[in-house]
């Protein structure tokens, strides 16, 4: 693939400042004098804000459709009408249990109970679906799913990372606040407000504090000799991440320098640092938990390219200037702030002006980018399919209109995710088939043949599980699921081969064996090392903020999944669930079906089989991997057979894809 | 083994579906011809003729001295016990060494070979192949922490979570086999390194590219065999059991790419599992080979044993494997550089020759590319009196093998060896260096990640070191 890329290699040439890099090498001392020349930075031209994302949003008209197919919300009138171009109607609704266990693990990253599913078999009323998803929606659980997602934007882990990758004792409280925030659905707005100035905001509100870790949630290293070059790291980072995360604008990219197909400027990237700038105050080998303005304010500047020994000019903070559509001043940003937020005595309140600045409901970026973050979340692929990166390099939107519509709809009521979420998974977009109904299938084939990469959502795009989530499935399988919530992270037991990589004492094994069993969301996320199923299942390592994930299929995922002694104890308890004669409860245990006739033959003739082989081989009883608990008076070779079919299930694609 | 290769990656393949429109569908075709392709085998082709195939990476972490070890620095002899005078001017360093008095070589080092490269006597063995090995003498880096010119070394950044050397090149040519990962990292077991896996990570490249850690013995690679409650036979018909379930599952789902990667996924692990044992059992060797990498002595049994697998894997197609030389400390000899080096050169001096000579005897020298050293060198200045801090501003890297000059001196370091003087090499030069001679342009080989077209060396101007080429 590097071959097709030298069309944007050429696109990345940049502007030179100056020759650098023999000066670079030979400086190894500090110059501290700055070069106070004024800053040149291109204007903003009308081009530039001709951009998809950078328009003002207006609410589109709802397309027409002329087909009859019911349609669930004003969403589906924006997909249709492209599908109706093509020919081309919404797939058929899946059966109910596929549809059950999609939307189930979908918003709370688990699959639905037995007893769950036999409530909604048998629900006959028309909105029996509508209100499985306000069930869901009100479960704990939806916010220990969603806000992993969130923690990935957040590059959120509870060490420093680097050398000594300390512990932040208090980082697990920013883990439980997104949670608990995300559950009781804190409109959008105010959740983004407190996360960047909730000190500023509401100061003395211990919450509002904790929510600011989001800023320093990244990788630090407190013990760097040059606690300017740690700082000049922080800040670039943190700013850099809150472009990313917030507008979906990679502004970190210009710190080095302008780009010419950039509409974002070096010094566009400072003055957004800037706002950040009087919260840092750092101590060596000291972590920093929040932030907090200490009452003194050094004049921010730019750093020539991007070099914390070479400061450039003074600047006043402000916003990237491409999407500030009315120009105004960040002094007027300030004062209208103060209007309706008190400022504290020992604050700048830069923080505070730019969260309300992000949030005005005319912000052509924040309700974009929220709005197709989330549509990534439930249909796989975004409308763009770069959802932090709004910018001109970025993916054009399959359906910009619908974006559109769904920020004016967002904004409009009152920044609400679960409505948002709502509002997607009852769509009759979300409610296609994901495979056709039978071998020949014409309606299907011609999805396949005019959609091919389902660009147009012609059938819901089926896709794995994430790593967390394939866990939570294992032991929701296994009966060992402990739904204790929040508190530090805790640590399973891991392998000595991963510990020995190890600075001693860094995986200290929680002493509470349910603690083993907790839920993915709360694992203590040590930077330096990733638990292994996660990191094997593309966890990304939260040294940058994570958009979207990687989703490989490899090798050493088969290893972990076929030869962990975690996922055999994992079978273990499957089997221990099910009554050895009745092999169907098997597959009801594990992927929350019925069997199919031919799957209970299959199933049957492996139990005959690998029983017949261990008593064949007269192995002793103490020597097999039984079910858990197991009966003294069951027959232990067919037990232990047993096993290995909950195994094989365990192992099954069906276990880890969502349909 | 750990076959990390790319068996599916649909989020790359999404990305090109629908990136910058019709020219992101265009490299959708060339991506799904090239999968097609690689059904048969996952090597990819580099940009040009490449002048090795692998790369075999001693890394001796903490960092080895320069001045001790291979550069001959007669002002420092001669100032040894006076404070570095003030024409140096100021200098950075992790710890308050400045003004300490300098230390002189804690040994002597002599010319070797034709060529006269100096070298220590604490490396005997290696000094005899002084005409083989061609000398950096003029590497620099940006940070006087472990673990920031750790991630600098292998990543080209100070700061941690960008893609390893390792990755960028499983990246952008391969595996040479199917049975093989491209990437492996051989870490001493006497502990990890400062900074930990990251540094051996795939960053934002997708996770199957990174380097996939592997140990001599029995347990080469975690979850390589069944719990012992499992015999083959009962995991050999679980297996059968899952294929089975998963190609109904396929069958019923239009062939789906991925979930057919999967299917292979399990086969290939199937196989990894027979392979891995007997890539790792060094019995196979003869009993002279396991003396020349000094498995017969305990001091050199732990890091021969390493090299003598760095080599049984680059035979069997492995592109990249970096063996890590010294524990969470390693050569970080603050306080008593004679001490700490002669136990390190010791422990390696002998497995490092052997491997050259083996990779000689054995044909594998000209496609092989050898690289030695550390995170960085040590101070000229003294620390607590014999011992020395870090140096990250001009130290010492050798190559050996197919591709670079042997015999070369390339660059120096100021007359006390404090700083890079003459043709000083950053480290993405290096780095740019060493992908060239795979073949690879360091600003071609790029991964679009975050708005950015990613590479190796950074936005910095690189270049590739023409010089040291053969």
């Amino acid at each position: 693939m590097r071959w097709i890329f030298p069309i944007f290699a050429l696109a990345l040439l940049v502007v030179p400042r100056a020759s650098y890099s023999q000066e670079e090498i030979a400086d190894t001392k500090r110059t501290v004098v700055p070069d106070e020349r004024p800053i040149v930075e291109l204007p903003i031209t009308k081009d530039d804000r001709d951009h998809w994302s950078f328009r003002p949003i207006v609410r589109p008209p709802l397309p027409e459709v002329h087909s009859h197919q019911p349609t669930h919300s004003a969403i589906d009138h924006f997909i249709l009408s492209r599908l109706e171009r093509k020919q081309l109607t919404f797939a058929a609704e899946p059966d109910r249990t596929t549809l059950l266990r999609r939307v189930t693990f979908d918003l709370t990253g688990l699959p639905p109970t037995l007893a769950e599913r036999a409530e909604f078999l048998a629900e006959q009323a028309p909105d029996a679906y509508e209100r499985l998803v306000d069930r869901l929606l009100a479960s704990p659980a939806h916010g220990e799913h969603a806000g992993q997602a969130w923690l990935d934007l957040a590059r959120f882990a509870e060490t420093d990372g680097f050398e000594h990758d300390h512990v932040r004792p208090n980082a697990w409280k920013y883990r439980d606040w997104v949670i608990a925030t995300l559950n009781r659905d804190l409109p959008y707005d105010r959740f983004l407000q407190l996360q960047l100035a909730g000190d500023e905001l509401l100061p003395g509100d211990e919450q509002a504090k904790i929510a600011t870790g989001f800023c320093l949630a990244g990788p630090d290293m407190p013990d760097v000799n040059d606690q300017l070059e740690r700082r000049h790291n922080l800040l670039n980072e943190m700013a850099g991440t809150v472009g990313a995360v917030v507008l979906g604008l990679q502004v970190g990219c210009a710190q080095c320098h302008d780009h010419k197909y950039d509409p974002i400027s070096q010094a566009d990237f400072f003055r957004l640092r800037a706002c950040f700038e009087p919260a840092i105050t750092l101590k060596k080998d000291k972590s920093v938990e929040w932030m907090q303005e200490a009452g003194k304010v050094e004049p921010a500047r730019l750093w020539i390219r991007g070099d914390h020994r070479r400061p450039g000019a003074e600047l006043f903070p402000g916003m990237p200037r491409v999407a500030n559509l009315q120009d105004e001043s960040f002094v007027s940003v300030l004062s209208s702030t103060a209007k309706t937020h008190k400022q504290p005595a020992k604050s700048t309140f830069y923080r505070a002006g730019a969260a309300m600045w992000f949030t005005r409901p005319d912000n052509p970026l924040t309700s974009r980018v929220l709005v197709n973050r989330f549509w990534q979340q439930h249909f796989g692929r975004g409308l763009s399919a770069t959802p932090s990166d709004f910018g001109t390099l970025g993916d054009s939107p399959s359906h910009p209109e619908l974006i559109d519509y769904l920020s004016t709809e967002f904004s409009a009521r009152d920044w609400s995710m679960k409505d948002l979420r709502r509002q997607l998974v009852t769509s009759a977009v979300y409610r296609q088939r994901s495979r056709r109904a039978a071998e020949t299938d014409a309606d299907w084939e011609s999805r396949l043949q005019l959609d091919p990469q389902n660009v147009l959502f012609s059938r819901y795009p089926r896709r794995r599980l994430n790593g967390e989530a394939i866990r939570d499935s294992l032991l929701s399988a296994a009966g060992l699921l402990d739904r204790t919530a929040g508190g530090p992270g805790v640590l399973p037991p891991l392998p000595p081969e991963l510990t020995s990589t190890l600075l001693k004492n860094q995986w200290n094994t929680s002493k509470r064996e349910a603690d083993h069993y907790r839920r993915s969301v709360y694992i203590f996320a040590r930077r330096n090392l990733r638990y292994p199923l996660f990191e094997a299942f593309d966890r990304p390592d939260a040294n940058a903020s994570c958009p979207s994930r990687i989703r490989s299929t490899t090798a050493p995922q088969a290893l972990l999944m076929l030869n962990s002694a975690q996922v055999l104890q994992f079978a273990q308890h499957v089997a221990g669930r099910v009554d050895p004669r009745a092999s169907e409860q098997l597959v009801l245990h594990a992927l929350g079906r019925a069997a199919s006739k031919t799957e209970l033959q299959t199933l049957e003739t492996f139990l005959a089989e690998q029983s017949a082989a261990i008593t064949a081989a007269e192995r002793a009883e103490n020597t097999l991997a039984l079910p858990i608990p197991h009966h003294k008076n069951q027959d232990h070779a067919r037990s232990a057979a047993l096993v290995q079919a909950a195994l094989a299930l365990l192992n099954s694609s069906e276990m880890i894809y969502l349909d | 083994m750990a076959a990390p290769f790319p068996l599916a990656n649909s989020n790359r393949r999404q990305f090109l579906a629908s990136a910058g429109g019709g020219f992101g569908m265009l490299a959708l075709n060339s991506l799904l011809s090239e999968s097609r392709a690689s059904e048969a085998a996952t090597s990819q082709q580099p940009h040009f003729t490449p002048r090795v195939k692998r790369v075999i990476w001693l890394f001796m972490h903490g960092g080895p001295s320069h001045v001790d070890l291979f550069e001959h620095k007669p002002e420092l002899i001669k100032l040894g016990g006076q404070p570095i005078p003030d024409s140096f001017g100021e200098v950075m360093t992790r710890r308050k060494v400045a003004q300490n008095p300098l230390l002189a070589p804690i040994k002597p080092l002599r010319q070797h070979g034709e060529c006269g490269h100096y070298a220590s006597d604490l490396l005997p063995e290696t000094a005899q192949l002084a005409d083989e090995l061609c000398m950096l003498h003029s590497v620099c880096g940006d940070s006087v922490n472990h673990p920031q010119s750790v991630y600098q070394m292998n990543t080209g950044s100070i700061l941690m979570g960008r893609p390893s050397v390792g990755s960028w090149v499983a990246y952008g040519l391969g595996s040479e086999t199917r049975d093989l990962p491209a990437f492996v990292v051989l870490p001493d077991p006497g502990g990890g390194v400062k900074g930990g896996p990251p540094a051996w990570g795939s960053g934002f490249l997708p996770a199957t590219y990174q380097g996939i850690t592997m140990r001599p013995g029995d347990s080469p690679l975690l979850n390589l065999r069944p719990p012992r409650e499992i015999t083959d036979l009962q995991q050999r018909g679980t297996l059968d059991l899952v294929q089975q379930f998963n190609r109904a599952h396929l069958t019923a789902r239009d062939g789906d790419d991925e979930l057919a990667a999967r299917i292979r996924a399990y086969e290939l692990a199937f196989r990894m599992q027979s392979t891995a044992p007997e890539l790792v059992n060094l019995n196979e060797e003869t009993e002279e080979t396991q003396r020349l990498y000094g498995l017969d002595e305990s001091h050199t049994k732990s890091f021969g044993q390493r090299c003598l697998l760095a080599r049984r894997m680059i035979e069997r197609g492995v592109r990249f494997v970096q063996v890590y030389s010294g524990d969470t400390n390693g050569w970080d000899a603050h306080s008593d550089v004679l001490q700490n080096h002669t136990q390190h050169c010791r422990a390696t001096d002998k497995p490092v020759a052997g491997l050259l000579r083996d990779l000689k005897r054995r044909g594998l020298w000209d496609e092989t590319l050898v690289i030695w050293g550390g995170e960085f060198g040590r101070m000229p200045m003294s620390e607590q009196g014999k011992g020395r801090d870090h140096n990250p501003w001009g130290y010492t890297v050798w190559l050996a093998g197919g591709g670079v000059k042997a015999g070369l001196r390339y660059g120096a370091t100021d007359a006390v060896g404090l700083r890079a003087e003459e043709k000083p090499l950053p480290i993405r030069d290096l780095h740019a260096t060493i992908l060239h001679l795979l073949g690879l342009k360091f600003d071609e080989l790029t991964y679009y990640h975050n708005g950015l077209e990613e590479r190796l060396t950074g936005p910095a101007e690189a270049n590739v070191v023409h010089e040291v080429l053969a």
